[in-house]
């Protein structure tokens, strides 16, 4: 059964992304987590966040052979869960035929790489060390 | 012992701020020093005392050489509870301390700032006056890394403020043209830099480079400082080469000048041409080949995003822009020095770099 069917929204002013050559970049201000989407997961994350049904983002996708009903939704799960979207009421916004050629052009897999090896750095204090290939002060959680 | 020292809360953050600027600039009279450091589109004057900041200050940098008629200009206030009528810093309250929300809090009140619990340490900028203060508990109550990149926060508030940006990147160039050198600590960033001036390659910097994005990319020098840990100091033959050397820095590094061991003088600038992200490989021979944008953005902007206080989502978008304009490649370190060199020289040489 499907988990998600609605419309979403990024979950806050502190989510900003940019696209790479289709490619999603997403930087989480408030915990200083990026994450790097596949070609088929940039579409996707585009469509979300835009405001575009789940249920007619699945319908599409499956339609046009790229990926399956299930994988979108785990992935719907996994931005869920790193904080990227958050369910939404209001009108649900269309899924372009341009977006829609794009998502049937993927090659990749969904998928979104979380990069926190500098999250540390930003997010937590007090207590600062010192991580030598760095080359900055590297903050640790206080304990 | 003395009264009990203010606890500072997010919101009373901006008003602490403007106290620090309005006290550290009451006392203009009470600096001993004054440094003045002409730098690209800037000029920068700094009061303070003298000691080892002060020697910093008069070292770290690469002057600009010819005199920029559209260069603005910006003070500091380097101040500390030592200084009579200077107040002992304020301390952070029992909140919890968020860089970012911190950050926010100031840049709603137009100001910027950071704090350094361990030694409550604060710098405080306001853009729109181009006036900064820092506030010490003494004359050397500041962070180890200071002195190595001093004023580092006051710099990076007013580029951002500009337009421009620091950024945590190598460069290496010949005859103007040049690439930046993206990547965390432990890629190789600063052995290729190294490797290459040794070989008859230019840089404007390793760690910390002034970029603009006005027309097309664009590198400054900022700080002459390199850095290396003695494994790497040894392997590259520093040791031979420079005469003498300081004692290891705060990170356990040597640390010299560009000038110490570069061909000719710093280039006033360089036109970059590609990224790349170097990765130290274990293959005899280094290589080129093209990395995805998206990839080279991740290797890029975590870095000079979390090392800078505030400015986070200007500094996501300015790299993001950075990277759109550059080609970019993965840079497969080989193991000598100057077949890494000779690799970047051939590709800032052919026509499509």
């Amino acid at each position: 059964m499907m988990q998600q069917s609605g419309i979403y929204a990024v979950a806050s002013k502190d989510i900003v992304f940019e696209s790479f050559d289709g490619e999603a970049v997403v930087l989480d201000l408030a915990t200083g987590k990026y994450f790097g989407f596949s070609d088929s997961g940039s579409r996707i994350w585009e469509a979300l966040s835009s405001g575009v049904p789940a249920s007619e983002l699945i319908d599409a996708a499956t339609a046009v052979g790229t990926v399956g009903a299930g994988e979108i939704d785990s992935f719907i799960g996994q931005l869920l869960e790193f904080g990227l979207l958050v369910p939404a009421s209001g009108a649900p916004a269309l899924l372009s035929s341009e977006l829609l050629t794009q998502l049937a052009q993927a090659r990749e897999p969904l998928k979104v790489d979380l990069h926190d090896d500098l999250a540390d750095l930003i997010v937590v204090d007090p207590i600062h060390d010192v991580e030598e290939p760095l080359g900055w002060p590297a903050v640790k959680q206080a304990t | 012992m003395g009264a009990p020292r203010q606890q500072i809360t997010l919101e009373s953050l901006p008003d602490y701020a403007r106290h620090v600027l309005a006290v550290a600039e009451s006392r203009a009279a009470s600096y001993p020093l004054t440094s003045q450091i002409k730098l690209p589109r800037l000029e920068l004057t700094a009061h303070l005392g003298p000691g080892a900041l002060a020697d910093a200050i008069g070292n770290a940098f690469v002057p600009v050489r010819a005199d920029e008629a559209e260069a603005g200009a910006c003070g500091v206030f380097i101040t500390h509870a030592g200084i009579e009528g200077i107040p002992a810093p304020a301390t952070w309250g029992n909140q919890l301390y968020i860089p970012h929300a911190f950050a926010t809090r100031l840049a709603e009140a137009g100001l910027r700032g950071s704090y350094f619990h361990d030694l409550d340490f604060w710098q405080f900028y306001d853009p729109e006056r181009h006036v900064g203060a820092q506030l010490m508990m003494s004359a050397d109550g500041f962070p180890p890394w200071e002195p190595g990149a001093p004023l580092r926060a006051f710099l990076h508030w007013e580029y951002a403020a500009r337009g421009m940006r620091l950024t945590h990147a190598g460069t290496l160039g010949l005859n103007g043209k040049g690439i930046l050198l993206a990547g965390s600590g432990g890629a190789g960033k600063s052995g290729t830099v190294v490797a290459g001036l040794l070989n008859g390659l230019d840089s404007v910097g390793d760690d910390y480079v002034l970029i603009d994005l006005n027309d097309g990319v664009t590198a400054y020098p900022l700080f002459a400082t390199l850095k290396q840990d003695p494994r790497g100091f040894a392997r590259l033959g520093l040791k031979q080469r420079l005469k003498s050397y300081d004692p290891l820095n705060w990170q356990g590094k040597h640390q010299f000048r560009v000038d110490d061991i570069a061909a000719r003088p710093i280039p006033a600038s360089l036109d970059i041409a590609a990224l790349m992200v170097p990765h130290i490989s274990g293959n005899l021979e280094s290589s080129i080949v093209p990395v995805s944008r998206k990839d080279a953005m991740i290797a890029l902007a975590p870095s000079g995003i979390s090392q800078m206080p505030g400015e986070r989502e200007s500094g996501f978008r300015f790299f993001s822009q950075l990277t759109s304009l550059l080609p970019c490649y993965r840079l497969s370190l080989g193991t000598q020095p100057a077949e890494i060199a000779a690799t970047v020289s051939d590709f800032l040489a052919r026509g499509d770099a």
